[in-house]
Protein backbone atom coordinates (compact mmCIF):
# COMPACT_ATOMS: atom_id res chain seq x y z
CA UNK A 1 0.00 0.00 0.00
CA UNK A 2 2.84 2.32 0.96
CA UNK A 3 4.62 1.47 -2.27
CA UNK A 4 1.45 2.37 -4.20
CA UNK A 5 1.22 5.74 -2.45
CA UNK A 6 4.88 6.44 -3.11
CA UNK A 7 4.44 5.50 -6.76
CA UNK A 8 1.45 7.83 -7.06
CA UNK A 9 3.40 10.67 -5.47
CA UNK A 10 6.31 10.08 -7.85
CA UNK A 11 3.87 10.10 -10.78
CA UNK A 12 2.37 13.42 -9.69
CA UNK A 13 5.85 14.91 -9.37
CA UNK A 14 6.75 13.59 -12.84
CA UNK A 15 3.53 15.08 -14.21
CA UNK A 16 4.30 18.46 -12.65
CA UNK A 17 7.79 18.40 -14.18
CA UNK A 18 6.31 17.43 -17.54
CA UNK A 19 3.78 20.28 -17.36
CA UNK A 20 6.60 22.74 -16.66
CA UNK A 21 8.64 21.34 -19.56
CA UNK A 22 5.58 21.37 -21.82
CA UNK A 23 4.97 25.06 -21.11
CA UNK A 24 8.64 25.91 -21.71
CA UNK A 25 8.98 23.83 -24.87
CA UNK A 26 9.26 25.76 -28.15
CA UNK A 27 5.91 26.03 -29.91
CA UNK A 28 7.32 24.10 -32.88
CA UNK A 29 7.48 20.94 -30.76
CA UNK A 30 3.86 21.31 -29.68
CA UNK A 31 2.84 21.99 -33.27
CA UNK A 32 4.72 18.90 -34.44
CA UNK A 33 2.92 16.84 -31.81
CA UNK A 34 -0.47 18.23 -32.90
CA UNK A 35 0.34 17.60 -36.55
CA UNK A 36 1.39 13.99 -35.83
CA UNK A 37 -1.90 13.22 -34.08
CA UNK A 38 -3.90 14.94 -36.82
CA UNK A 39 -2.12 12.85 -39.46
CA UNK A 40 -2.79 9.72 -37.42
CA UNK A 41 -6.53 10.39 -37.75
CA UNK A 42 -6.47 11.35 -41.43
CA UNK A 43 -6.86 7.80 -42.89
CA UNK A 44 -9.89 7.14 -40.70
CA UNK A 45 -11.49 10.41 -41.83
CA UNK A 46 -10.84 9.52 -45.47
CA UNK A 47 -12.36 6.10 -44.92
CA UNK A 48 -15.39 7.69 -43.28
CA UNK A 49 -15.90 10.11 -46.15
CA UNK A 50 -15.44 7.42 -48.78
CA UNK A 51 -17.93 5.11 -47.08
CA UNK A 52 -20.45 7.95 -47.13
CA UNK A 53 -19.79 8.47 -50.85
CA UNK A 54 -20.20 4.75 -51.41
CA UNK A 55 -23.55 4.76 -49.57
CA UNK A 56 -24.72 7.67 -51.74
CA UNK A 57 -23.53 5.84 -54.86
CA UNK A 58 -25.50 2.69 -54.03
CA UNK A 59 -28.53 4.75 -53.07
CA UNK A 60 -28.41 6.42 -56.49
CA UNK A 61 -27.70 3.15 -58.23
CA UNK A 62 -30.88 1.67 -56.79
CA UNK A 63 -33.03 4.21 -58.64
CA UNK A 64 -35.11 3.11 -61.58
CA UNK A 65 -34.00 3.51 -65.22
CA UNK A 66 -36.96 5.84 -65.93
CA UNK A 67 -35.88 8.11 -63.11
CA UNK A 68 -32.29 8.22 -64.41
CA UNK A 69 -33.47 8.88 -67.97
CA UNK A 70 -35.61 11.80 -66.73
CA UNK A 71 -32.66 13.19 -64.75
CA UNK A 72 -30.41 12.85 -67.82
CA UNK A 73 -32.96 14.67 -70.00
CA UNK A 74 -33.23 17.50 -67.45
CA UNK A 75 -29.46 17.77 -67.28
CA UNK A 76 -29.19 17.94 -71.08
CA UNK A 77 -31.66 20.86 -71.12
CA UNK A 78 -29.76 22.66 -68.36
CA UNK A 79 -26.48 22.07 -70.24
CA UNK A 80 -27.92 23.57 -73.41
CA UNK A 81 -29.09 26.67 -71.53
CA UNK A 82 -25.72 26.97 -69.81
CA UNK A 83 -23.85 26.73 -73.11
CA UNK A 84 -25.75 29.76 -74.40
CA UNK A 85 -24.94 31.62 -71.15
CA UNK A 86 -21.28 30.57 -71.45
CA UNK A 87 -21.00 32.12 -74.89
CA UNK A 88 -22.57 35.34 -73.62
CA UNK A 89 -20.15 35.36 -70.67
CA UNK A 90 -17.22 34.93 -73.02
CA UNK A 91 -18.23 38.13 -74.81
CA UNK A 92 -18.57 39.91 -71.46
CA UNK A 93 -15.13 38.66 -70.39
CA UNK A 94 -13.49 39.96 -73.56
CA UNK A 95 -15.18 43.31 -73.12
CA UNK A 96 -14.08 43.35 -69.47
CA UNK A 97 -10.44 42.68 -70.37
CA UNK A 98 -10.55 45.42 -73.02
CA UNK A 99 -11.96 47.97 -70.56
CA UNK A 100 -9.41 47.01 -67.90
CA UNK A 101 -6.60 47.53 -70.38
CA UNK A 102 -7.96 50.97 -71.30
CA UNK A 103 -8.35 52.09 -67.66
CA UNK A 104 -5.18 50.28 -66.45
CA UNK A 105 -7.24 48.64 -63.71
CA UNK A 106 -5.37 46.62 -61.05
CA UNK A 107 -6.23 42.98 -61.68
CA UNK A 108 -7.70 41.32 -58.56
CA UNK A 109 -6.08 38.20 -57.12
CA UNK A 110 -6.47 35.07 -59.20
CA UNK A 111 -7.46 31.80 -57.65
CA UNK A 112 -7.04 28.13 -58.37
CA UNK A 113 -10.19 26.23 -57.47
CA UNK A 114 -9.73 22.92 -55.65
CA UNK A 115 -12.91 20.89 -55.19
CA UNK A 116 -12.96 18.90 -51.96
CA UNK A 117 -15.41 16.52 -50.30
CA UNK A 118 -16.44 17.15 -46.70
CA UNK A 119 -15.19 14.44 -44.33
CA UNK A 120 -16.71 15.51 -40.99
CA UNK A 121 -18.28 18.47 -39.28
CA UNK A 122 -17.40 19.49 -35.76
CA UNK A 123 -18.88 22.27 -33.68
CA UNK A 124 -19.14 23.55 -30.15
CA UNK A 125 -19.71 26.96 -28.59
CA UNK A 126 -16.16 27.94 -29.48
CA UNK A 127 -15.66 26.54 -32.94
CA UNK A 128 -17.66 25.52 -36.00
CA UNK A 129 -15.53 23.60 -38.41
CA UNK A 130 -15.60 21.12 -41.22
CA UNK A 131 -12.77 18.82 -42.24
CA UNK A 132 -12.27 18.43 -45.99
CA UNK A 133 -10.50 15.61 -47.80
CA UNK A 134 -7.87 17.73 -49.53
CA UNK A 135 -4.70 19.09 -48.00
CA UNK A 136 -1.16 20.27 -48.55
CA UNK A 137 -0.61 17.59 -51.19
CA UNK A 138 -3.36 19.22 -53.29
CA UNK A 139 -1.93 22.71 -52.99
CA UNK A 140 -4.26 24.02 -50.28
CA UNK A 141 -2.77 26.71 -48.06
CA UNK A 142 -3.94 28.18 -44.73
CA UNK A 143 -6.17 31.22 -45.08
CA UNK A 144 -7.62 30.21 -48.45
CA UNK A 145 -11.34 31.03 -48.84
CA UNK A 146 -13.80 28.15 -49.09
CA UNK A 147 -16.95 28.57 -51.16
CA UNK A 148 -19.88 26.61 -52.53
CA UNK A 149 -20.96 28.12 -55.81
CA UNK A 150 -21.28 31.83 -55.09
CA UNK A 151 -21.70 31.33 -51.34
CA UNK A 152 -18.96 31.74 -48.78
CA UNK A 153 -18.55 28.69 -46.57
CA UNK A 154 -15.53 29.76 -44.52
CA UNK A 155 -11.78 29.87 -44.53
CA UNK A 156 -9.06 27.22 -44.25
CA UNK A 157 -7.47 27.40 -40.80
CA UNK A 158 -5.19 24.38 -40.67
CA UNK A 159 -3.76 22.28 -43.47
CA UNK A 160 -2.46 18.75 -43.08
CA UNK A 161 -1.06 16.43 -45.74
CA UNK A 162 -4.37 15.08 -47.04
CA UNK A 163 -6.97 16.91 -44.96
CA UNK A 164 -7.72 20.54 -44.06
CA UNK A 165 -9.78 22.22 -41.38
CA UNK A 166 -12.17 24.97 -42.41
CA UNK A 167 -13.56 27.58 -39.99
CA UNK A 168 -17.16 28.23 -41.04
CA UNK A 169 -18.67 31.70 -41.47
CA UNK A 170 -20.40 31.27 -38.10
CA UNK A 171 -17.26 30.25 -36.23
CA UNK A 172 -16.04 32.73 -33.59
CA UNK A 173 -12.68 32.93 -35.35
CA UNK A 174 -14.17 34.11 -38.66
CA UNK A 175 -13.99 37.77 -39.65
CA UNK A 176 -14.38 39.70 -42.90
CA UNK A 177 -15.67 42.95 -44.35
CA UNK A 178 -18.98 43.13 -46.21
CA UNK A 179 -21.30 45.24 -48.34
CA UNK A 180 -25.01 45.26 -47.63
CA UNK A 181 -27.64 45.00 -50.30
CA UNK A 182 -29.56 48.23 -50.66
CA UNK A 183 -26.72 50.45 -49.47
CA UNK A 184 -26.07 52.62 -52.52
CA UNK A 185 -22.93 54.14 -51.04
CA UNK A 186 -21.31 50.72 -50.54
CA UNK A 187 -20.26 51.43 -46.97
CA UNK A 188 -18.34 48.69 -45.26
CA UNK A 189 -19.79 46.52 -42.50
CA UNK A 190 -18.01 43.84 -40.48
CA UNK A 191 -18.99 40.18 -40.26
CA UNK A 192 -17.70 38.01 -37.47
CA UNK A 193 -18.75 34.68 -35.99
CA UNK A 194 -20.21 34.55 -32.52
CA UNK A 195 -20.00 31.90 -29.83
CA UNK A 196 -23.04 29.63 -30.08
CA UNK A 197 -25.27 29.94 -27.03
CA UNK A 198 -28.18 27.70 -27.77
CA UNK A 199 -29.15 24.52 -29.54
CA UNK A 200 -30.26 26.54 -32.55
CA UNK A 201 -28.31 27.10 -35.73
CA UNK A 202 -25.16 29.17 -35.29
CA UNK A 203 -25.19 32.67 -36.78
CA UNK A 204 -22.70 35.46 -37.35
CA UNK A 205 -22.93 39.07 -36.35
CA UNK A 206 -22.91 41.96 -38.82
CA UNK A 207 -21.68 45.10 -37.07
CA UNK A 208 -20.76 48.69 -38.02
CA UNK A 209 -23.94 48.98 -40.10
CA UNK A 210 -24.46 52.71 -40.84
CA UNK A 211 -27.26 54.26 -38.82
CA UNK A 212 -29.16 55.48 -41.87
CA UNK A 213 -29.09 52.09 -43.60
CA UNK A 214 -32.51 50.65 -44.40
CA UNK A 215 -32.77 47.04 -45.61
CA UNK A 216 -34.74 46.51 -48.83
CA UNK A 217 -38.42 45.94 -48.16
CA UNK A 218 -40.06 42.57 -48.60
CA UNK A 219 -36.92 40.43 -48.68
CA UNK A 220 -33.97 39.75 -46.38
CA UNK A 221 -30.98 41.92 -47.28
CA UNK A 222 -28.09 40.03 -48.83
CA UNK A 223 -24.56 40.49 -47.47
CA UNK A 224 -21.62 40.32 -49.91
CA UNK A 225 -17.85 40.18 -49.51
CA UNK A 226 -15.98 43.36 -50.40
CA UNK A 227 -12.84 41.77 -51.82
CA UNK A 228 -10.76 43.98 -49.54
CA UNK A 229 -7.95 42.39 -47.57
CA UNK A 230 -7.19 40.02 -50.41
CA UNK A 231 -8.67 36.88 -48.82
CA UNK A 232 -12.13 36.62 -50.40
CA UNK A 233 -12.94 37.64 -53.97
CA UNK A 234 -15.51 40.43 -54.09
CA UNK A 235 -19.30 39.98 -54.44
CA UNK A 236 -19.51 36.50 -52.95
CA UNK A 237 -22.66 35.91 -50.89
CA UNK A 238 -22.00 35.67 -47.15
CA UNK A 239 -25.64 35.34 -46.15
CA UNK A 240 -28.75 37.31 -45.29
CA UNK A 241 -29.52 39.79 -42.52
CA UNK A 242 -31.70 38.08 -39.96
CA UNK A 243 -34.76 40.28 -39.39
CA UNK A 244 -34.14 43.94 -38.71
CA UNK A 245 -31.14 45.85 -37.49
CA UNK A 246 -30.80 47.21 -33.98
CA UNK A 247 -28.70 50.01 -32.52
CA UNK A 248 -25.52 49.22 -30.59
CA UNK A 249 -25.33 50.36 -26.96
CA UNK A 250 -23.21 53.34 -28.03
CA UNK A 251 -25.71 54.14 -30.74
CA UNK A 252 -23.34 55.19 -33.52
CA UNK A 253 -23.92 52.11 -35.60
CA UNK A 254 -26.41 49.31 -35.96
CA UNK A 255 -25.95 45.55 -35.72
CA UNK A 256 -27.76 42.52 -36.99
CA UNK A 257 -27.36 38.78 -37.15
CA UNK A 258 -26.36 37.00 -40.33
CA UNK A 259 -27.95 33.78 -41.53
CA UNK A 260 -25.47 31.85 -43.68
CA UNK A 261 -26.53 31.56 -47.31
CA UNK A 262 -26.36 27.75 -47.24
CA UNK A 263 -27.02 25.16 -44.56
CA UNK A 264 -23.36 24.80 -43.69
CA UNK A 265 -23.81 21.47 -41.93
CA UNK A 266 -25.33 19.74 -44.93
CA UNK A 267 -22.61 20.47 -47.46
CA UNK A 268 -21.10 17.46 -49.19
CA UNK A 269 -18.60 19.27 -51.38
CA UNK A 270 -16.91 22.68 -51.34
CA UNK A 271 -14.37 24.57 -53.45
CA UNK A 272 -11.21 25.97 -51.96
CA UNK A 273 -10.01 29.09 -53.78
CA UNK A 274 -6.24 28.95 -53.46
CA UNK A 275 -4.63 32.28 -54.43
CA UNK A 276 -2.14 31.78 -57.24
CA UNK A 277 0.18 34.25 -55.52
CA UNK A 278 0.53 34.40 -51.76
CA UNK A 279 -1.06 37.57 -50.36
CA UNK A 280 0.11 39.49 -47.26
CA UNK A 281 -2.88 38.37 -45.17
CA UNK A 282 -2.13 34.76 -45.90
CA UNK A 283 1.50 35.19 -44.91
CA UNK A 284 0.35 36.65 -41.58
CA UNK A 285 -1.97 33.69 -40.99
CA UNK A 286 0.90 31.26 -41.29
CA UNK A 287 2.53 32.82 -38.22
CA UNK A 288 2.77 31.13 -34.84
CA UNK A 289 -0.27 32.94 -33.47
CA UNK A 290 -2.59 31.39 -36.01
CA UNK A 291 -3.39 28.15 -34.21
CA UNK B 1 3.62 -6.33 -22.52
CA UNK B 2 5.14 -2.91 -23.17
CA UNK B 3 3.00 -1.97 -26.16
CA UNK B 4 -0.29 -3.03 -24.58
CA UNK B 5 -1.30 0.61 -24.08
CA UNK B 6 -0.85 1.40 -27.79
CA UNK B 7 -2.76 -1.67 -28.97
CA UNK B 8 -5.47 -0.86 -26.44
CA UNK B 9 -5.58 2.72 -27.76
CA UNK B 10 -6.02 1.39 -31.30
CA UNK B 11 -8.81 -0.89 -30.04
CA UNK B 12 -10.46 2.13 -28.38
CA UNK B 13 -10.09 4.40 -31.41
CA UNK B 14 -13.28 3.20 -33.20
CA UNK B 15 -15.26 4.44 -30.19
CA UNK B 16 -13.62 7.85 -30.45
CA UNK B 17 -14.32 7.89 -34.16
CA UNK B 18 -17.93 6.94 -33.41
CA UNK B 19 -18.16 9.90 -31.03
CA UNK B 20 -16.78 12.16 -33.78
CA UNK B 21 -19.42 10.79 -36.16
CA UNK B 22 -22.14 11.49 -33.61
CA UNK B 23 -20.72 15.00 -33.15
CA UNK B 24 -21.01 15.37 -36.92
CA UNK B 25 -24.72 14.53 -36.67
CA UNK B 26 -25.24 17.04 -33.84
CA UNK B 27 -23.02 19.69 -35.44
CA UNK B 28 -25.92 22.06 -36.11
CA UNK B 29 -26.62 22.11 -32.36
CA UNK B 30 -23.04 23.16 -31.52
CA UNK B 31 -22.53 20.07 -29.37
CA UNK B 32 -19.35 18.03 -29.19
CA UNK B 33 -19.79 14.50 -27.94
CA UNK B 34 -16.84 13.80 -25.69
CA UNK B 35 -16.08 10.25 -24.49
CA UNK B 36 -12.30 10.22 -23.92
CA UNK B 37 -12.74 10.45 -20.14
CA UNK B 38 -15.00 7.40 -20.03
CA UNK B 39 -12.46 5.42 -22.08
CA UNK B 40 -9.90 5.68 -19.26
CA UNK B 41 -11.76 3.75 -16.61
CA UNK B 42 -11.22 0.11 -17.61
CA UNK B 43 -7.51 0.57 -18.50
CA UNK B 44 -6.97 2.31 -15.12
CA UNK B 45 -8.04 -0.89 -13.36
CA UNK B 46 -5.73 -3.25 -15.21
CA UNK B 47 -2.84 -1.51 -16.93
CA UNK B 48 0.31 -0.60 -15.08
CA UNK B 49 0.43 3.05 -14.11
CA UNK B 50 2.95 4.15 -16.74
CA UNK B 51 1.01 2.33 -19.45
CA UNK B 52 -2.23 3.96 -18.34
CA UNK B 53 -0.51 7.36 -18.37
CA UNK B 54 0.66 6.88 -21.96
CA UNK B 55 -2.78 5.65 -22.94
CA UNK B 56 -4.44 8.73 -21.39
CA UNK B 57 -1.97 11.12 -23.04
CA UNK B 58 -2.59 9.45 -26.41
CA UNK B 59 -6.37 9.86 -26.08
CA UNK B 60 -6.01 13.47 -24.96
CA UNK B 61 -3.72 14.46 -27.82
CA UNK B 62 -6.02 12.71 -30.30
CA UNK B 63 -8.94 14.87 -29.17
CA UNK B 64 -6.92 18.08 -29.29
CA UNK B 65 -5.30 17.48 -32.66
CA UNK B 66 -8.16 18.86 -34.76
CA UNK B 67 -9.71 21.33 -32.36
CA UNK B 68 -8.71 24.82 -31.23
CA UNK B 69 -7.99 23.77 -27.65
CA UNK B 70 -4.76 24.88 -25.91
CA UNK B 71 -2.05 22.27 -26.49
CA UNK B 72 -1.95 19.60 -23.83
CA UNK B 73 -5.04 20.67 -21.87
CA UNK B 74 -7.07 17.49 -22.31
CA UNK B 75 -4.02 15.21 -22.32
CA UNK B 76 -2.69 16.56 -19.03
CA UNK B 77 -6.08 16.43 -17.33
CA UNK B 78 -6.59 12.84 -18.47
CA UNK B 79 -3.09 11.89 -17.31
CA UNK B 80 -3.70 13.44 -13.87
CA UNK B 81 -7.02 11.58 -13.67
CA UNK B 82 -5.47 8.28 -14.63
CA UNK B 83 -2.71 8.67 -12.04
CA UNK B 84 -5.37 9.25 -9.39
CA UNK B 85 -7.51 6.33 -10.57
CA UNK B 86 -4.64 3.85 -10.86
CA UNK B 87 -3.50 4.81 -7.36
CA UNK B 88 -7.00 4.36 -5.93
CA UNK B 89 -8.17 1.22 -7.67
CA UNK B 90 -10.50 0.38 -4.80
CA UNK B 91 -12.75 3.14 -6.14
CA UNK B 92 -13.22 1.16 -9.36
CA UNK B 93 -13.95 -2.19 -7.68
CA UNK B 94 -17.60 -2.40 -8.78
CA UNK B 95 -19.77 -1.15 -11.63
CA UNK B 96 -21.38 1.78 -9.75
CA UNK B 97 -17.90 2.97 -8.78
CA UNK B 98 -16.72 2.73 -12.38
CA UNK B 99 -19.81 4.60 -13.60
CA UNK B 100 -19.25 7.33 -11.02
CA UNK B 101 -15.60 7.63 -12.06
CA UNK B 102 -16.55 7.73 -15.76
CA UNK B 103 -19.00 10.56 -15.18
CA UNK B 104 -16.61 12.59 -13.03
CA UNK B 105 -13.56 12.16 -15.30
CA UNK B 106 -15.57 12.82 -18.47
CA UNK B 107 -17.13 15.99 -17.04
CA UNK B 108 -13.80 17.17 -15.61
CA UNK B 109 -11.96 16.74 -18.92
CA UNK B 110 -14.86 18.29 -20.82
CA UNK B 111 -14.86 21.25 -18.46
CA UNK B 112 -11.13 21.73 -19.05
CA UNK B 113 -11.33 21.73 -22.86
CA UNK B 114 -14.40 23.95 -22.80
CA UNK B 115 -12.69 26.55 -20.63
CA UNK B 116 -9.44 26.18 -22.58
CA UNK B 117 -11.23 26.78 -25.87
CA UNK B 118 -13.06 29.75 -24.34
CA UNK B 119 -9.68 31.15 -23.31
CA UNK B 120 -8.39 30.86 -26.90
CA UNK B 121 -11.58 32.11 -28.58
CA UNK B 122 -11.35 35.61 -30.03
CA UNK B 123 -14.88 36.54 -28.94
CA UNK B 124 -16.79 36.58 -25.69
CA UNK B 125 -20.03 34.61 -25.44
CA UNK B 126 -23.01 36.74 -24.49
CA UNK B 127 -24.70 34.12 -22.34
CA UNK B 128 -22.49 31.04 -22.25
CA UNK B 129 -24.05 29.41 -19.19
CA UNK B 130 -26.81 27.49 -20.97
CA UNK B 131 -24.55 25.92 -23.57
CA UNK B 132 -21.91 25.22 -20.91
CA UNK B 133 -24.41 23.35 -18.72
CA UNK B 134 -25.71 21.45 -21.72
CA UNK B 135 -22.21 20.38 -22.77
CA UNK B 136 -21.41 19.18 -19.23
CA UNK B 137 -24.73 17.34 -19.01
CA UNK B 138 -24.05 15.58 -22.31
CA UNK B 139 -20.53 14.67 -21.15
CA UNK B 140 -21.92 13.18 -17.94
CA UNK B 141 -24.62 11.23 -19.76
CA UNK B 142 -22.14 9.91 -22.28
CA UNK B 143 -19.90 8.78 -19.42
CA UNK B 144 -22.76 6.55 -18.21
CA UNK B 145 -23.94 5.36 -21.64
CA UNK B 146 -20.57 4.64 -23.19
CA UNK B 147 -18.68 3.16 -20.25
CA UNK B 148 -19.99 -0.40 -20.38
CA UNK B 149 -19.58 -1.09 -24.13
CA UNK B 150 -16.18 0.61 -24.17
CA UNK B 151 -15.05 -1.27 -21.07
CA UNK B 152 -16.20 -4.56 -22.63
CA UNK B 153 -14.16 -3.87 -25.78
CA UNK B 154 -11.13 -2.80 -23.77
CA UNK B 155 -11.33 -5.77 -21.39
CA UNK B 156 -11.55 -8.14 -24.37
CA UNK B 157 -8.48 -6.49 -25.90
CA UNK B 158 -6.59 -6.62 -22.60
CA UNK B 159 -7.51 -10.31 -22.13
CA UNK B 160 -6.05 -11.09 -25.54
CA UNK B 161 -2.93 -9.07 -24.74
CA UNK B 162 -2.42 -11.06 -21.54
CA UNK B 163 -2.85 -8.10 -19.20
CA UNK B 164 -3.55 -9.51 -15.69
CA UNK B 165 -7.15 -9.05 -14.51
CA UNK B 166 -8.03 -6.38 -11.96
CA UNK B 167 -7.54 -7.72 -8.40
CA UNK B 168 -10.72 -8.25 -6.39
CA UNK B 169 -9.23 -6.49 -3.36
CA UNK B 170 -6.73 -3.90 -4.57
Amino acid sequence: MDQNRQGARASYVALAIFVALWVLLPSAVRRLNREAFAEFQAPALHLLGKSRDMATFWEKKSRSTEEMAAAGRDLARINAALEIKLNAMDDVRRENVRLREITRYVVPAEYMSVVARVATRDSSSWWQRIVIRKGRNDGIRPGAPVVFGNNVVGRVTAVHLTTSEVDLVTSPGFRCTAYLEGDEQNRIALVNGVAANSLGTAKSRVSVIPHDYTPPAGQPARVFTTGMGGVFPSRLLLGYLDGGTYSTPVGNFKESLLIPSRDLYNLQEVSVLVPLHQNPGEALMQGDQFQ
Amino acid sequence: MGWAWLILALATYPWLLGADLASDVFASSSLTLFVSGACLIAPSRRLRRWQAVLFAAFLGFLFEARRPVPDGTVALVLVASVIFLSSNRQLLRNTPGMLRAAVIVNILACLCWYLGAAFLAPVVAVDPFGQFCLQMLVAGLLGVVVLLPVALTQNAAMDRLGVPPAPETP
